[in-house]
């Protein structure tokens, strides 16, 4: 089977466009494609004392990720395989010397990426815990 | 300021003053074996002040002030002074440090190397930071990583860890009591206690190290580990800057090569005996 | 009809860096940083041969890359996100 595979593999390697172009997604018009750094504003209620900067940890675990942004079930249709996901000590190893990173992501799903990404932000960033200061009178 | 200390704590150099004697003393008792700085100009001063005239004798208020400052903070009763020393040191890092990148994070160093452990506040990071340091790492600090824009390299920030309620037992069974600050009740927080840092890793604090690993520790499920792409990671660590704005291309670029330079990894474990084993294992696997 | 004509400031305004799958943008006149996911940089590219509008940048990406149902519609989508932004503007 994989020689087979392989040999047409070849054969279409000699048929092909040899200046194949890379796809391009524009996007659904409603896709949001830029996620800009926002600089605290709002406040932390109840977050005291030695800056607790309510940093949200990766808290999904083997979820995918839908165009829209938001954790779906894996295998969702039409969802991308998340930037976190279980991995072993054997894989742990791989990642730490570069492998494992989402290379050659297509735009669609950088676009879901994206808005993933937009997600994560609070609309805070650590200078809110000096709000913090304000303690209850 | 009738009372006052000044203190080097890594590359920054704090004056904190009072009107109020406790305060200051409870500091300097905090700070003992940390140097004086070796300029008299301190980078920052705090001035621990009664918020009302009359609040010096009736009712002891304490106002944090100081070179920045936040309009409308409330303040600490007296017996919580050694807080607002505290807080009052973070504030002036937070709004006035332009050398270095800040970021909410413990840092622990070996062999030059420094991992970053950054994350939900109240998620443990200082207990296991805290207990990192008392296992051969260095601790390098337990609230801001200091990132130099220019250098790329991590300044030690070796402050007093702050500990809240059930972490102060659980380091009471490693370290002396000797290293402990004033038990504080009744804080918004529970109660505190400061932990110093081991001696080595006050000796040190003029060391700096080259970050290797960023970590987002999770406590309270199974063993795992799972990676984090560089654009979450760059974005996570905004949100847990407190001057990354303020920086502008520097921050930029200091983040940026951050990022670019370090594996970042989710941990989640359901003990810190577990989460020391995992920072071992993907410590030991990084590349030479 | 021809639409808006739209305008990027030139490479030296905008520092740029490549995460996994999206672009860090630091935008030196605003002072402001954007993380940016295709086509949004090839926007920004095909932008500086020159201001257009969406019909012109959608030839111009054409002739680079392969667009699957592009229109200029799409185009229009994506310049008001960079519009809002900061990083581009009506001639």
């Amino acid at each position: 089977m994989g020689d087979v595979m392989s040999e047409q593999s070849s054969k279409e390697g000699v048929l092909a466009n040899p200046t194949r172009r890379t796809v391009l997604a524009l996007g659904a018009a409603a896709a949001s494609t830029v996620v800009t750094i926002r600089p605290a504003l709002a406040q932390t209620v109840g977050s005291v004392m030695n800056c607790e900067i309510p940093v949200p940890g990766p808290e999904h675990s083997g979820q995918y990720i839908a165009a829209d942004g938001s954790l779906v079930a894996p295998g969702t249709p039409g969802s991308f395989a998340p930037p976190a996901r279980p991995i072993t000590g054997e894989e742990a190893k791989t990642l730490l010397r570069g492998g494992l990173t989402p290379n050659g992501m297509d735009s669609q799903s950088a676009q879901a990426y994206a808005n993933y990404i937009r997600r994560l932000q609070s609309g805070m960033s650590g200078f809110t815990c000096y709000a913090s200061l304000q303690l209850p009178r | 300021m009738r009372h006052a200390l000044n203190v080097a704590i890594g590359p920054v150099a704090f004056r904190v003053g009072s009107p109020w004697k406790a305060p200051v003393a409870a500091l300097a008792g905090l700070y003992a074996d940390y140097p004086a700085p070796a300029d008299a100009v301190c980078d920052f001063t705090v001035r621990l002040e009664p918020e009302k005239p009359w609040r010096r004798w009736l009712r002891p208020s304490v106002a944090i002030h100081g070179d920045y400052m936040l309009p409308d903070a409330a303040p600490l009763s007296l017996a919580h002074g050694l807080l607002a020393a505290e807080m009052g040191m973070n504030l002036q890092m937070a709004l006035g440090q332009k050398r270095f990148l800040l970021l909410h994070a413990a840092t622990v160093e070996r062999g030059g190397r420094a991992v970053i452990l950054t994350g939900e506040s109240g998620a443990g990071k200082s207990t296991l930071a805290a207990l990192l340091g008392e296992r051969g790492w260095r601790l390098m600090g337990d609230e801001f990583a200091l990132l130099d824009c220019e250098s790329g390299l991590l300044h030690p920030f070796p402050r007093a860890i702050s500990l809240k309620n059930g972490s102060i037992a659980v380091m009471r069974k490693v370290a002396g009591e000797g290293r402990f600050g004033p038990v504080l009740e009744g804080t918004p927080k529970g109660t505190i206690r400061h932990l110093k840092p081991r001696a080595d890793a006050v000796a040190r604090m003029t060391e700096p190290a080259r970050p290797a690993l960023i970590l987002f520790p999770r406590f309270g499920s199974e063993r795992a580990m799972r990676p984090v792409g560089q654009s979450e990671v760059f974005v996570r660590l905004t949100q847990a800057s407190t001057n990354y704005v303020a920086l502008a291309l520097r921050g930029f670029e200091a983040l940026s090569h951050l990022v670019g330079a370090c594996p970042a990894v989710a941990i989640d474990y359901p003990d810190t005996d577990t989460a020391i084993s995992l920072v071992e294992e993907l410590f030991r696997e990084l590349p030479q | 009809m021809a639409g808006p004509i739209y305008i990027a400031d030139d490479q030296g305004a905008v520092r740029a860096v490549q995460l996994d799958g999206l672009t860090a943008l630091f935008h030196a006149p605003s002072g402001m940083t954007h993380l940016v996911a295709p086509p949004a940089p090839q926007i920004l590219d095909a932008l500086r041969q020159g201001p257009a509008d969406a019909r012109t940048l959608l030839a111009r990406i054409s002739a680079v890359y392969e667009i699957e149902e592009g229109s200029a519609e799409a185009i229009e989508a994506r310049l008001d996100e960079l519009e809002a932004a900061g990083l581009v503007r009506r001639a």
